[in-house]
């Protein structure tokens, strides 16, 4: 059922582990079965001066799409700056696993989430401005998690 | 520039007969590997030439090794079997003759740096640990339903020529031999189709039956799908359903029974053996509960059948059902147990076939192969259950013990000789399955992200796990062809596949 991708991920998940001291974190719960990820980063600036990704890892408790989309968005965000990154989609993910199961595309979500977490986070610690979008997906985000503790 | 036959099924049979752990008969590899027993004797008589393999005599004799398989490869078992040679012919000197001395000495280099013991070990053994699922067919099975296909068979049991007496004598004979099984009368067995449509039967056939003297129906906890699906269904035409609960080992609360049968209750139904967590219930007792309120008693014995004794004349059950795909029949039948007296409205109506009850034209080599599968299990019932509760407690035993964090769910002694689930805290069911799988190893989970509802194992909830521990739990089902070295093989990677993914987990111990 799985892309020959989703599996390679899966098998050989790419920057996973935690890290020590992360400049931003970002720990998303999944409500359709309680799956949890988290996704820590390292930011710098690049030389224009603009802060981008410099390291990411990850760690999830979850079904192989899950473990899958964790390594493939860290691939993603590697790198970028952060308003690259905050442009990664699940449909982005997706592409890049050449395809997930409909079942699955919530795994897909999670990540996605997780990294715009992230940069939420970042971004209120360093005063940066929030725009309109990643508060309102942030809000999403949140009533999810606190739905899924009850 | 195939492989032959020859080598293919003398490496499988050298790796099963290393995976026996000594001597083995040439029938039980014949029948583990599904070879016929003269290919096998040819292919062993050559390997014994080579001096790979030896004779012993005496009771437990049979063929052994006779070589080191630490040291011997691949390439010696070859060449004793067939001369594979990738080459042309020495007089041609063609633009391609390197290419076939490289593929030639690949070949070879391959074959020479393979022991043995690295074949019985490497990521391609297979072992299915999935049995409650279903089971293959057992090759004696098979070769008894073959004859069933034929001409002489042809006949629908309801005709009068003598084709359809044929078909319908044999299977008069297959409902005697059931009968005989679980002390039951002939009439009282029903063939059907299949385990799902037995119990779709019973709830809709004694609730429509039985609607004039009420429409509760007591159900437990942790039924099969087919059986809270067909409640579910009467619920919505109007029957009333109470589910009751188990206690922590699966075990159904009896008193809650008690108190729940009313007046108006028509039936219960309990699981006897847990497909989930192997949990067997008493079926004594709930018998004689239901017995005295005089209400129907219907048990689901789809895994239990052949695993657990079952009287039917001590029992208080008037109605039971067993599958043939789950004892190494074949899939497509099963049987509905009705007790003498019972009123049942038929789910499918037709031609009148089976006492009325169930109108169908019979599948008459699958009720053949499912009678023939139940004689052979319940010939070795006593040695194969006590067999399989060896390996169960084995694995059991060491599975706690060597990986931290892991629960066994299910009754530790009132359990299903084959069912083993344990729940492994940190970690999700699916991709542990899907792990496993790169090591050939079958099992499956309760995990939500499995199924296709999204939804955790209901079962594992009834007995008070949290959907987090439910997430984290396997099933390994054993059966006939699992042996002692399948068992440690589990035991060797089960601990590596769990520790990569509590290493990925974002919880920690
Ligand atoms: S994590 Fe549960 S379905 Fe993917």
């Amino acid at each position: 059922m799985y892309t020959q991708k989703v599996l390679e991920h899966f098998r050989n998940p790419h920057n996973f582990g935690s890290m020590d001291n992360p400049d931003a974190l970002g720990q998303v719960g999944n409500l359709a079965c309680g799956d949890v990820m988290k996704l820590y980063l390292k930011i710098a600036k690049n030389k224009d001066g603009q802060d981008y990704i410099e390291d990411v890892k990850f760690e999830t408790l979850g079904c192989a799409a899950a473990i899958a989309t964790s390594s493939v968005v860290t691939d993603l965000a590697k790198n970028k700056t952060l308003t690259e990154a905050l442009k990664i989609k699940n449909e982005d993910i997706i592409k890049a696993l050449d395809d997930l199961p409909t079942i699955k595309i919530h795994c897909s979500l999670l990540a996605a989430d997780a990294l715009a977490e992230a940069i939420y986070s970042y971004f209120q610690k360093t005063n940066q401005p929030i725009s309109k979008e990643l508060e309102q997906l942030h809000q999403r985000i949140v009533t999810c998690q606190t739905r899924l503790k009850h | 520039m195939k492989l032959s036959t020859k080598t293919r099924y003398g490496l499988r049979a050298l790796a099963n007969l290393i995976g026996q752990d000594g001597c083995c008969s040439i029938k039980q590899i014949s029948k583990n590997e599904h070879i016929s027993s003269d290919y096998l004797e040819k292919i062993f008589s050559k390997l014994k030439k080579a001096g790979i393999l030896k004779v012993e005599r005496g009771a437990t004799g049979g063929y052994n090794l006779n070589c080191d398989p630490k040291k011997t490869t691949l390439k010696e078992v070859v060449n004793a079997l067939e001369k594979a040679e990738f080459i042309c012919p020495d007089f041609c000197s063609c633009q391609s003759k390197s290419v076939w001395q490289k593929i030639q000495s690949g070949f070879t280099n391959v074959l020479s740096s393979i022991t043995l013991n690295q074949l019985v070990d490497s990521k391609t053994k297979s072992v299915y640990l999935d049995y409650a699922a279903s089971t293959p067919v057992d090759p004696e099975v098979l070769n008894t339903m073959l004859p069933y296909f034929d001409f002489s068979y042809a006949g629908n049991t309801m005709s009068l020529h003598q084709m359809g007496t044929s078909a319908s004598q044999v299977v008069e004979t297959c409902r005697q031999s059931f009968a005989n099984i679980l002390n039951a009368l002939p009439k009282e067995i029903i063939f059907t189709a299949s385990a799902t449509e037995s119990n779709n039967t019973v709830l809709k056939g004694i609730a429509f039956a039985n609607k004039s003297k009420g429409k509760h129906i007591i159900i437990s906890s942790i039924e099969h799908d087919c059986v809270l699906e067909s409640a579910a269904w009467l619920k919505t035409q109007g029957f009333e359903i109470s589910q009751i609960s188990v206690d922590k080992d699966g075990l159904l609360n009896l008193d809650e029974l008690k108190k729940t049968i009313r007046k108006d209750t028509i039936l219960v139904s309990v699981i006897h053996g847990n497909n989930e967590i192997g949990t067997i219930q008493d079926l004594a007792s709930i018998g004689q509960i239901c017995h005295d309120r005089g209400v129907y008693f219907h048990t689901d014995a789809s895994q239990s059948f052949t695993k657990v004794p079952l009287d039917l004349s001590k029992l208080n059950i008037d109605l039971l059902t067993a599958s043939s795909h789950k004892i190494y029949g074949p899939k497509g039948a099963a049987l509905l147990y009705i007790k003498t007296g019972t009123k049942i409205t038929p789910l499918l109506h037709g031609g009148g076939h089976e006492f009325g009850i169930r109108s169908s034209t019979l599948n008459l080599p699958a009720v053949v192969g499912f009678t023939k599968a139940a004689e052979i299990a319940m010939a070795n019932f006593d040695q194969e259950n006590a067999r399989l509760i060896k390996l169960r407690d084995y694995l059991i035993k060491n599975i706690l013990e060597t990986i931290p964090d892991s629960h066994l769910n299910g009754h530790p002694t009132d359990r299903l000789s084959n069912n083993i689930n344990i729940s492994f805290d940190r970690v999700e069911g699916e991709s542990l399955l899907l792990e496993l799988d790169y090591y050939g190893i079958a099992a499956s989970t309760g995990s939500a992200c499995s199924s296709s509802s999204l939804e955790p194992s209901h079962v594992l909830l009834a007995i008070g796990l949290k959907p987090e521990q439910s997430h984290g739990s396997l099933r390994f089902s054993l059966g006939r062809f699992t042996t002692k070295s399948d068992a440690d093989y589990l035991l060797k990677v089960l601990p590596q596949v769990i520790n990569k993914f509590r290493a990925l987990s974002p919880f920690k111990s």
